[in-house]
């Protein structure tokens, strides 16, 4: 019982809980009109994760063994170089992005890893937003980069 | 006629076949790369095309999805791992053929298949659409909602996981949906007070969140895994006289695959399963399959790139996508100016019938590069992983940046890629969530226009049409069905539980 309280599962199902009643109370205080289906849909969306938590809270989970993953890291770095596009371009972020990607991937070799970055990040940069000029954001509007 | 020969001018240009060529070997090379699938694929080719014309733009992407589907088919031969879950079924002889030396044998038929699977259902499609557009002019929007209920609630139903998580997850996908502004009365909805959210979630970058960025993640977890070796291949078809005698395989698999096709939120991996049980009961051959018999590679291909024409037909004609690829399709039509639906084989015939002609080209193609790109695979494996984790990183990146210019579907993109991976390893099906928010503005301004010609009454629903109660019946068939079946797996899982009990006991 309490190796399914702790189970991933079951706060995934909570943190749904949750975010379902958040946004009801949003739908709620908004208009009428405008909120007649996103009520409807949010309730459902919210007796479908209290039944989840039920269920995830009663089951039999198999525990899980604790491990220090850099996972966590990979998935902070696609969203800060997401954030971070808006404000310094495209480029930039995504030839960080791409390094850390090929670093955390194993390509640690200094030449491969800088080969891989310019060709994969900055080389299709450069195809869409100069040759296909299909444009990406820039770090200064109409900027080079 | 005129229409027809119209439309085929219309494929035939150089631009177009040079998309399919490039779209149909990179979708084959794609899909036989364990993980990334069609979705990748499309998500790959999707900024290529915003600069391309319409019909350009969708050769490139038809070729990229039945291109993968068929090459999900040569790793599951090759190696015993389906390039794509449409594939799954094939390695049950395709992989114990290569383990008896007849990988040539076995990559023959399955190209075939694949081939015959494909163009008999262009051809069913080219006939079925304009017949169910004809009839969907009888829809209006208490129709349209009970269609979408029905179609919402199959894609629920038939999705792997429980029913409880489809449902949450269809529920996530008719939210994601309803941010931005209201159609009808212009308010905001869900902005928390950001102008770039009125404009709404667009459905691109909540697909290349869901399903690229995810696979990354996914594939991060498993990164310390073993490379696989790759047997040397070449692709020998089968002789004529072999294809006569199971000609009957190459039509039952090719006609379940695009009856169901057809149906919403089925898609190729169930056709492919339903078609290889059909195989156990009806092949002549039945008591060799699963020991490297042809005919369950005959039953498994044909059927799954059937699915590749007949998945069409309601997403052309109904506007209701029979699972995620062609709900990506859909999306990528609305971005080039066609709207798919009730009216559109009304109003861009010409444009709907050049598709038809490139799904012909594109199966052709298929054939022609299959032999070339299977020597390829040797060397695709030795690619170290971080490349291709790196490109597709890229290419989602582009994909989500370009669609509207808006730069928070980069951020959109980045947080469904962690909310998707959490989904994934919480057993959540995500197919609900993507076909949510893509049936989600027709569910919501049907049903409050259906309020507003019944003033308010929404049991008058249920009777306001023939069509309306069928639909309505069927919904309600469908649930029982559901619900028993829930309930009848339940009862068997117990009744195993009690048994391990009993015999640990004793």
């Amino acid at each position: 019982m309490l190796a399914s309280l702790t189970h991933p599962r079951l706060w995934l199902a909570l943190a749904l809980l949750a975010a379902g009643i958040g946004l009801s109370v949003v739908a709620w205080n908004g208009p009428d009109g405008a909120m007649l289906v996103p009520r409807v849909v949010l309730a459902i969306w919210c007796a479908m994760a209290l039944s989840l938590v039920i269920v995830e809270a009663l089951r039999r989970a198999p525990p899980l063994k604790p491990s220090l993953s850099p996972l966590p890291l990979l998935m902070g770095a696609v969203l800060v170089a997401a954030v971070t596009v808006d404000t310094l371009g495209f480029l930039l972020p995504a030839l960080v992005l791409v390094a850390l990607t090929l670093w955390l991937f194993r390509v640690r070799r200094p030449l491969p890893l800088l080969v891989g970055t310019v060709l994969i990040g900055g080389g299709l940069w450069f195809l869409f937003h100069h040759v296909l000029l299909i444009r990406l954001p820039a770090m200064m509007n109409s900027g080079v980069i | 006629m005129d229409v027809i020969l119209a439309a085929a001018g219309d494929a035939f240009t150089w631009q177009a076949l040079l998309a399919i060529v490039i779209g149909t070997w990179a979708g084959i090379v794609i899909g036989g790369l364990p993980g990334l699938g069609s979705v990748v694929g499309l998500t790959i080719f999707l900024p290529f095309t915003f600069g391309l014309d319409v019909i350009t733009s969708m050769a490139l992407l038809i070729g990229v999805y039945c291109g993968s589907v068929y090459g999900g088919s040569i790793t599951a031969i090759l190696i015993n791992t389906p390039g794509t879950p449409q594939s799954a079924a094939t390695t049950f002889d395709g992989y114990p053929m290569t383990q008896q030396g007849r990988v040539d044998e076995a990559l023959g038929w399955a190209t075939f298949a694949s081939f015959f699977g494909g163009v008999l259902s262009c051809v069913l499609l080219i006939f079925c659409a304009p017949q169910l557009a004809k009839f969907a002019v009888n829809f209006g929007s208490i129709e349209v909602f009970a269609l979408v209920c029905l179609a919402m609630l199959c894609i629920v139903g038939i999705s792997r996981g429980s029913l409880l998580k489809g449902l949450l997850c269809g529920m996530m996908g008719f939210f994601f949906s309803m941010v931005g502004s209201d159609p009808i009365t212009g308010a905001d909805r869900f902005t928390f007070g950001t102008q770039a959210l009125s404009s709404g979630l667009d459905l691109i970058p909540v697909v290349v969140g869901a399903f690229a960025l995810s696979e990354i993640f996914v594939r991060f977890s498993a990164r310390d895994e073993e490379a696989t070796v790759i047997p040397e291949a070449r692709l020998r078809f089968p002789p004529l006289g072999e294809i006569g005698r199971r000609l009957i395989e190459l039509m039952r698999g090719s006609f379940i695959g695009s009856f169901v096709g057809a149906l919403p939120g089925t898609g190729a991996a169930a056709a492919a399963f339903i078609s290889y049980a059909t195989a156990q009961k009806l092949s002549p051959r039945r008591a060799q399959l699963g020991k490297g018999e042809p005919d369950g590679i005959i039953a498994s291909e044909s059927s799954n790139n059937a699915v590749t024409g007949s998945a069409f037909i309601p997403t052309l004609a109904l506007g209701i996508p029979g699972d995620v690829v062609t709900a990506m399709m859909m999306g990528a039509m609305v971005i080039h100016g066609i709207t798919p639906g009730v009216r559109l084989m009304a109003d861009q015939a010409q444009t709907v019938y050049a598709l038809f002609v490139v799904l012909i080209i594109v199966n052709v193609v298929m054939l022609i590069l299959s032999k070339p790109s299977i020597g390829l695979f040797r060397y695709l494996f030795k690619l170290p992983l971080g490349f291709v984790m790196a490109g597709i990183v890229m290419f989602s990146f582009i994909g989500a940046a370009s669609v509207r210019g808006n730069p928070l579907d980069l951020v959109v993109a980045a947080l469904t890629g962690i909310l998707a991976y959490a989904l994934r390893r919480g057993g959540y099906p995500l197919a609900p969530l993507v076909i949510g928010m893509v049936l989600g503005p027709a569910l919501e301004s049907s049903l409050r226009r259906g309020l507003l010609i019944s003033r308010g009454d929404f049991l008058s629903f249920f009777t306001h049409s023939g069509i309306a109660t069928t639909l309505f019946v069927l919904i309600g068939l469908f649930l029982v069905w559901t619900l028993w079946s829930s309930f009848m797996q339940w009862r068997a899982k117990l009744a195993r539980r009690r048994q391990t009990s009993t015999r640990v006991i004793e």
